[in-house]
């Protein structure tokens, strides 16, 4: 029996994202200009059909951009915010790297797992 | 659009975040305020953004931004080398441009730093004990309890005949020494030589780690067999090839040298200077019929095997305990005691070496403390008083973006490196004192306190966590310092610092009064012990040692000198030691009493006065009849008058003795026993000493006559005769080092309360220069200024006084009838001579200072402004 098919690949991944962090990333990517707190919020709810508190969207916004995945710049006063600026958010080179080896590391698993068959 | 965000919540949000930038949270949060009304109630949307406030108030996104907002742009939380670098080269800048203020903390705190020092080294070598033994941690010594009646006595000792027993019925104990201490004089051709020695087992040798140069340790299997240390054999043999030859004792015995072995190290608790195989011994000291109970000198080490452990070694010693003492009337009970616990362990009678109790250590590190802690204080105190002339430059590092532990470390650091310069000078005073200090320790000359790289380590490290200790107040004021107020020079140095600097001034000056005073009263009870009136006469008298001449014959040689005016014997020496025995009336009550054996001349020649009764009579002893007894003695029998003792029968030692007189009382012990009952009895087989009554006043000449006199007789011993008086005094030379010991450290407390206080006065004298000059210009006269200057110091000292005489007063009264039984009381003179001192030092040190700042030239101070 060939075993090397189960043997690892070596990703030499330095960073680990958990799923909420991958999935604001994403959003963020996805928002393109337009990413800031309500509208990423707003975007995730809408999309995974949950609920997220405010506080652990921040939190996570926060800790991504300690770890250089994400940049920021205010701008963008409205009337609704009561002339308050927005505080824009862009994925950088290293968050982009970053969801990309996740998605590489699913992707490997996904070719290996079984469940390929079951979905074909 | 008339419905509202709560203005409450976001009150409460922008109360959370402070400084903290969260313009871009509050705008979101009004966004989805008015998102939410288009589908929800006014009162639910209400509601929702209470609930994203609270969210976002507690999570680490607020927190984050909060940090943030502490510090300036430039700030940079990490650590770097090259800062630390820089940390150390303002301080020393810093030490170089206020010379006058280093020097004072670098001295005050380098002798704080030197009492500590020793005691480091104290328990740097005291923690080294007997680590050298291969075997240590298997070794253990079997210890004992004696119970007589009430009295419990703990012994280092065990019964040789625990040994055998061990060795074959404890199946744990892989081998067993037994060791029977010795002191024997060694002939050689010129004196005898007294040696330290202990009888041992061959295996001796396996079980401890010394080494053994030539020979064999089986040859301790045979009697009269002797191994010695290098140093013995050069001391009592002047070589080191020694085996084969032989050695005799004085008490006649031929030993063979059977072996060379290293001196064992410093640090061994076993302390020897030459084995002699236990064999040796006669045959009835090993095996007597109460070896269960009197085992005298007599120690048990015990190696056991990997499988026994301490608790099965006890358990067995329980079982053997209960079976031997079941049948005698003392309770012996034994337990045991691991090799390196010996040394630290409790204080033990009759124990084999050295012994540093642990209480004896707690009480030094106590006073190590107390030296060490104003010297911190001292540092503190005047870096914070002084925090003004450093202010605009950690205001302005605070503004460059120091963050509040950078400025700690900062300071901290400048600490450290003045500790470590501190150290130079502690350790120069530790050099000194070390010597003295060695020598005022009962086993002060097995100790080794010459440096070692472990030592050095350990005072590296001890300097900086001094430095940390006195540092960490002023690096804890600068770090919190306010970089706006700081760059204004407007710091806040009232309050409560200035309090707690206070009672800590006033403590330092306390403890500097309790010493003087301490010293003052020790001086004055050492003074009152040496001119005590012991009730008897004590000049003119010279006291020589026996040893085995007969003392009739001592006496008709001695009295045809001219210098000799009687001679009287006794067996002790009067008020230095006596012997204790048992005494029973007619109702057989046994009571203890004191008793010195003296013949019919000593009561007249010592001058002691009779209330009733006379002297033992003057006619040739043939059995022990009478004895002479004191007036406590009266009082323990309840006989009222004098008269009526006399004639009264009482069993000593199996003998009726009568009462033929009644002394007034006199101390016949040193002076920290009370007088109890004592009587004087006559038997020549007791006489130890001859006490003559001299009139020469050429102490030379008489000596040599004495001494050529004493060399008619036919004894190897040699001729000790001493002045009555001053074997007296040697008793109360534990005051001699006691002074010694409370005058140094006195010393040292005020030299570091004077220099802290120095620090202090010149401080505050350079920042009221101004004052002082205008309010000359305006007529002050110099006297009103210097006063000015002194007064707080002068409060402060007035209250230390207040606080230290009572509190000094307190310990002096528990402390000084501990010493001694007849002691002296404190008295105002006593108090008011230390107050003399004190404040005469300290208005010295501060009028020095406050006398130059009042009389400089009101003009010159002025126009430099």
């Amino acid at each position: 029996m060939d075993l090397s098919r189960y043997t690892f690949k070596n990703h030499h991944m330095k960073v680990y994202l958990g799923e909420f962090e991958e999935l604001v990333l994403l959003t963020i990517a996805v928002l393109g200009e337009e990413a800031y707190g309500v509208l990423i919020q707003k975007n995730i709810e809408e999309r995974s059909n949950r609920p997220i508190s405010i506080g652990a969207l921040h939190s996570t916004i926060t800790r991504l951009e300690e770890k250089g995945f994400l940049k920021s710049w205010v701008g963008g006063a409205t009337k609704e915010r009561g002339g308050r600026s927005k505080r824009y958010y862009e994925i950088t080179q290293a968050g982009k790297k970053a969801v990309a080896e996740t998605k590489s590391l699913r992707d490997e698993l996904w070719d290996l797992s079984k469940i390929k068959l079951a979905l074909k | 659009m008339n419905q509202h965000p709560p203005s409450l919540a976001r009150k409460f949000f922008q109360l959370i975040a402070g400084a903290a930038h969260v313009d871009d949270l509050l705008g979101d949060l009004d966004e989805w305020f008015y998102i939410n009304l288009k589908t929800q109630s006014p009162r639910k949307a209400k509601l929702l953004y209470w609930k994203q406030v609270l969210s976002l108030s507690l999570s680490y996104a607020m927190k984050k931004r909060k940090r943030d907002a502490r510090f300036s742009n430039y700030s940079s939380s990490s650590f770097s080398v090259d800062m630390l670098r820089n940390y150390v080269k303002v301080a020393f800048r810093n030490l170089y441009q206020y010379k006058y203020f280093s020097i004072l903390n670098a001295f005050g705190l380098a002798i704080g730093m030197s009492i500590s020092l020793l005691m480091i080294a104290l328990i740097s070598f005291v923690s080294t004990y007997d680590n050298f033994h291969k075997n240590k941690e298997n070794i253990y010594t079997v210890i004992s309890t004696q119970r007589e009646g009430i009295e419990e006595k703990a012994y280092a000792t065990a019964p040789l005949v625990l040994a055998d027993k061990l060795q074959s019925e404890f199946t744990g104990a892989e081998k067993v020494v037994r060791i029977v201490k010795g002191s024997n004089l060694v002939k050689t051709e010129k004196e005898n030589i007294p040696v330290n020695a202990y009888y041992v087992d061959p295996n001796f040798f396996s079980v401890f780690s010394f080494k053994l140069v030539q020979g064999h340790a089986t040859s301790l299997s045979k009697p009269n067999q002797v191994i010695l240390t290098r140093s013995a054999a050069k001391k009592l043999l002047n070589e080191e090839n020694v085996i084969g030859k032989t050695m005799e004792l004085t008490d006649g015995k031929m030993f063979e040298i059977a072996g060379l072995m290293e001196d064992h190290p410093n640090n061994s608790h076993l302390s020897f200077e030459i084995l002699i195989s236990l064999p040796t011994l006669p045959e009835s000291k090993l095996s007597l019929q109460d070896q269960w109970t009197k085992f005298d000198r007599q120690y048990v080490y015990v190696l056991l095997n990997d499988k026994a452990t301490r608790n099965d070694l006890q358990s067995y010693l329980d079982d053997i305990s209960k079976k031997t003492s079941a049948q005698s009337e003392i309770k012996v009970t034994f337990g045991q005691q691991q090799l390196e616990e010996i040394v630290m362990g409790p204080d033990l009678r009759q124990s084999i070496g050295v012994n540093w109790d642990t209480t004896g250590m707690l009480i030094f590190g106590a006073f190590a403390a107390l030296i060490l802690l104003p010297a911190c204080f001292n540092y503190t105190n005047i870096s914070i008083a002084r925090a003004l002339r450093r202010a605009k430059e950690i205001g302005l590092r605070k503004t460059m973006g120091g963050v509040s532990g950078q400025i700690f470390l900062q300071f901290i650091t400048e600490t450290i490196v003045i500790t470590l310069l501190s150290l130079v000078g502690a350790l120069l005073i530790f050099v000194v004192i070390r010597a003295e200090f060695q020598s005022m320790l009962v086993a002060g000359s097995t100790l080794d306190l010459s440096l070692t790289w472990r030592m050095v380590v350990l005072f590296i490290l001890f300097a900086i966590t001094t430095g940390f200790a006195a540092g960490i107040f002023p690096a804890l004021h600068f770090a919190g310092l306010n970089p706006i107020q700081a760059l204004k020079s407007k710091i806040n140095t009232r309050g409560s610092s200035l309090q707690i600097r206070k009672i800590l001034t006033v403590f330092q000056f306390a403890l500097s009064f309790g010493f003087i005073l301490s010293l003052v009263v020790f001086s004055k009870q050492y003074r009152y012990s040496l001119n005590f009136d012991f009730g008897f006469e004590k000049q003119n008298t010279v006291d020589v040692e026996l040893h085995d001449v007969d003392p009739e014959q001592f006496r008709t040689a001695f009295t045809q000198l001219a210098s000799v005016r009687s001679i009287s014997m006794s067996s002790g020496l009067l008020g230095v030691n006596t012997s204790n025995t048992w005494i029973r009336d007619q109702q057989n009550d046994s009571t203890q009493v004191a008793q010195l054996f003296v013949d019919q001349n000593f009561i007249p020649n010592f001058d002691l006065e009779f209330l009733a009764g006379k002297n033992f009579p003057n006619e040739p002893w043939q059995r022990e009849r009478y004895i002479i007894v004191n007036e406590e003695f009266l009082h323990a029998y309840n006989i009222e008058h004098p008269i009526d003792a006399i004639g009264k029968i009482y069993e000593v030692d199996g003998v009726d003795l009568e009462v033929v007189g009644v002394l007034k009382n006199f101390h016949y012990a040193p002076l920290n026993h009370p007088i109890r009952k004592f009587f004087f009895r006559m038997n020549p087989s007791h006489y130890a000493y001859a006490n003559l009554q001299v009139t020469s006043t050429d102490a030379y000449t008489m000596f040599t006559q004495l001494e050529s006199t004493w060399k008619q007789f036919p004894t190897t011993k040699k001729f000790i005769g001493k002045y009555f008086e001053d074997e007296l005094n040697d008793a109360y030379q534990t005051y001699q080092v006691l002074l010694k010991v409370v005058g140094f450290l006195g010393l040292l407390a005020i030299t570091i309360s004077l220099l802290g206080m120095l620090g202090m006065v010149v401080y505050t004298s350079e920042n009221k220069t101004k004052e002082v000059s205008i309010r000359k210009v305006m007529g002050a006269n110099i006297r009103s200024i210097a006063f000015l200057l002194s007064k707080d110091y002068l409060k402060m000292m007035g209250v230390a006084i207040v606080v230290a005489v009572p509190a000094t007063a307190f310990i002096l009264s528990f402390l000084l009838p501990q010493i001694q039984y007849y002691s002296v009381q404190l008295s105002v003179w006593d108090v008011l001579i230390s107050v003399f001192i004190l404040l005469s030092l300290g208005l010295a040190t501060i009028t020095s200072q406050t006398y130059k700042t009042a009389m400089t030239n009101p003009a010159i101070t002025l126009r430099s402004e």
